[in-house]
C-alpha cells in the first residue's frame, strides 16, 4: 500500500500558479529526493504537505486515508492527526532559542500529552525524556542535551531539529534543503544522520541540491520545474538516463559547478 | 530635625498613594496592553482599524486631559459624577498605559520570525501553545528596554493624578507649602522618585541578565 499519495495538487499565490498539478506516490520506508532549480516550487510542495500553505485543490492521502482534500474555492480545516502525519525539518532549523536541546525535543510531546483531547494512554514525562535521550543519541548529540541552540554549530542545530521532528513520530518526514544554510564542512554530519535514519518504516522526502546524496540514498527521485514534475524515477533512471530536456540541462549545469 | 523625620514619614504615606497608582496601573495595563496589541494585529480589518484608532487617540492626547475627561466628564454630561478620584485615576492610567504597552508588544511580536510559529505548527502545537510557550518569552526579551522606559515614565506620571484631587506624593508635599510656608518638602519628593526609579532600573537590569542565556 502507498504510504503517501498526492493527487493533482495545485497551489496559487495570487495569480501565480506555483504547483500545477503534482501527482506522486511513496511506499512505506521509501526515500524520495526532490531536485530542481530554485523557484520551481519544491519548498511550496513541502509546505503544502505540512499544511503551512493550503493547496487550492488536490488531495493528500496518508496510508490510504485522505487527510486533505480541497476543491477550487474550498479549503478544508486541517485536523491534528493530519498535521502529525507529516514532519518538517526547515532549512533554517527554527529551534526554540529559549529552550535547551532536550527541552526543544520534549516541548511538543509534553503539550500533546497534556491536551485533554488526547485519546488512549498519555505518555508520561519520564517516557518522553527517555525517548528524547534516545533520539539525541541517534543524532549523536547526547552530550549537548543541556546546551542552548545559540551554543551549537549549524550542523548540530540541524541535527537537533531532526531529532525534534522525530519525537512526534510522523508517518512522513520532510526535509527542505536541510544543509543549504550550513558551511560546507558541516553538511556531511547532517547528511550522514539523515542517511542513518533510513529504515523500513521511515518514509522521507528530501529537497536537496546534494546530487551525490540523492543518488545514493534515495529510492526515488523527482525533478520539479515550473510547478510540474518534469521527470521521475529511480536515481539510476533520473541521473543516468534522463528523458526530459530540462532535466538534462539541469543535471549538466550541476555537473559543471 | 524632628520636623524633618516627621515630614519624611508623612511623605512616605503620600508616596504610598503614588505607589498604589503605579502598581495598580501596571497590574492591569500589562495584560490589557497584550489584548489591545492582539486587536491591533487582528486579521479582521475593522477590529484592527478601530483598535489602532483608539490607540492613536490615547497616545495622541495628554494624559492630564484624559484624567480630567474621565473624572469631570460624566458630571458635565449626566449631571452626576460617575467615578471617585481614585477610580478615575486607575481607569485612566490603565487605559493610557495599556495603549503604550500594546504598541511595544506589537513591535516585539511582529519581530519574531514566522519560522517559530511554523515550527510550532508542524510539531502539532496549537497556536495558543506556540504563542505562550515559544513566542512570549522571546518577545519579553526583546521589549525589556522599551518597557523599562515606559514603566519609569509611569512612576513620574503618577504626579498628574493630583489634578483630579488624588492625594499623592506631590500633593502631600505642597500642603506644607500652603499650611506652613515650607518649600523644601516639595523638592525633597525628588528623592522618593529617584530611589524608586533606581530600584526599578536595577530590577530591569537583573531581568535582562536573567534572559541573557539565549539569543532571540
Ligand atoms: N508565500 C508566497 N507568496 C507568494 N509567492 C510565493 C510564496 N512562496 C513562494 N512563492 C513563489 O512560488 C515560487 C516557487 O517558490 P518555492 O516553492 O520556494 O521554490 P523552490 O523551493 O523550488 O526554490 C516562486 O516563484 C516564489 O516566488
Ligand atoms: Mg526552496
Amino acid at each position: 500500500m502507498n504510504m503517501l499519495e498526492v493527487k493533482d495538487l495545485r497551489k496559487r499565490f495570487g495569480d501565480n500558479e506555483v504547483l500545477k498539478g503534482i501527482n506522486l506516490t511513496l511506499k512505506k520506508g521509501e526515500v524520495l529526493a526532490i531536485i530542481g532549480s530554485s523557484g520551481g516550487g519544491k519548498t511550496t510542495l513541502l509546505r503544502c504537505l505540512n499544511f503551512l500553505e493550503k493547496a487550492n485543490s488536490g488531495e493528500i492521502l496518508v496510508g490510504g486515508r485522505s487527510v486533505y482534500r480541497a476543491t477550487e474555492g474550498e479549503k478544508p480545516e486541517v485536523t491534528p492527526e493530519a498535521q502529525l502525519s507529516f514532519g518538517l525539518v526547515f532549512q533554517q532549523f527554527n529551534l526554540f532559542p529559549q529552550y535547551s536541546v532536550i527541552e526543544n525535543l520534549m516541548l511538543a510531546p509534553k503539550l500533546r500529552a497534556k491536551r485533554k483531547t488526547t485519546q488512549g494512554e498519555r505518555e508520561t514525562p519520564e517516557a518522553i525524556r527517555e525517548r528524547a535521550e534516545k533520539l539525541l543519541a541517534t543524532v549523536g548529540l547526547s552530550e549537548k542535551a543541556n546546551a542552548y541552540p545559540c551554543q551549537l554549530s549549524g550542523g548540530q542545530q540541524q541535527r537537533v531539529a531532526i531529532a525534534r521532528a522525530l519525537m512526534l513520530s510522523p508517518d512522513i518526514l520532510c526535509f527542505d534543503e536541510p544543509t543549504s544554510s550550513l558551511d560546507p564542512e558541516l553538511t556531511g554530519e547532517v547528511l550522514r544522520v539523515i542517511r542513518s535514519l533510513k529504515s523500513s518504516d521511515r518514509t522521507m522526502i528530501i529537497v536537496t541540491h546534494e546530487m551525490e546524496f540523492a543518488r545514493h540514498v534515495a529510492d526515488k527521485v523527482i525533478f520539479i520545474s515550473d510547478g510540474i514534475i518534469e521527470e521521475q524515477g529511480t536515481p539510476e533512471e533520473v541521473f543516468g538516463n534522463p528523458q526530459s530536456e530540462k532535466t538534462k540541462a539541469f543535471l549538466s549545469a550541476g555537473q559543471k559547478v | 530635625m524632628e520636623q524633618f523625620w516627621k515630614i519624611t514619614l508623612d511623605l512616605c504615606v503620600g508616596f504610598g498613594e503614588t505607589l498604589k497608582i503605579f502598581f495598580i496601573t501596571l497590574a492591569m495595563a500589562l495584560p490589557l496592553g497584550l489584548i489591545i496589541s492582539f486587536g491591533s494585529m487582528s486579521k479582521f480589518k475593522p477590529l484592527a482599524f478601530l483598535t489602532r484608532g483608539f490607540v492613536w487617540i490615547i497616545r495622541g492626547t495628554p494624559l492630564m486631559l484624559q484624567l480630567i475627561t474621565v473624572y469631570y466628564g460624566p458630571g458635565l454630561v449626566f449631571k452626576q459624577m460617575l467615578f471617585t478620584a481614585p477610580m478615575a485615576v486607575y481607569i485612566t492610567f490603565t487605559i493610557n498605559y495599556a495603549c503604550y504597552f500594546s504598541e511595544i508588544y506589537r513591535g516585539g511580536i511582529e519581530s519574531i520570525t514566522k519560522g517559530q510559529y511554523e515550527a510550532g505548527q508542524v510539531l502539532g502545537m496549537t497556536r495558543r501553545e506556540t504563542f505562550f510557550k515559544v513566542i512570549l518569552l522571546q518577545v519579553v526579551k526583546r521589549i525589556i528596554a522599551p518597557m523599562s522606559n515606559e514603566i519609569i515614565t509611569l512612576v513620574k506620571d503618577t504626579s498628574l493624578a493630583r489634578v483630579v484631587t488624588y492625594y499623592e506624593l506631590i500633593y502631600f508635599a505642597q500642603r506644607y507649602t500652603k499650611n506652613a510656608g515650607l518649600l523644601w518638602p516639595l523638592f525633597y519628593t525628588a528623592v522618593y522618585y529617584l530611589v524608586f526609579t533606581a530600584i526599578l532600573t536595577l530590577l530591569f537590569r537583573w531581568l535582562e541578565k536573567k534572559l541573557d542565556y539565549f539569543k532571540a
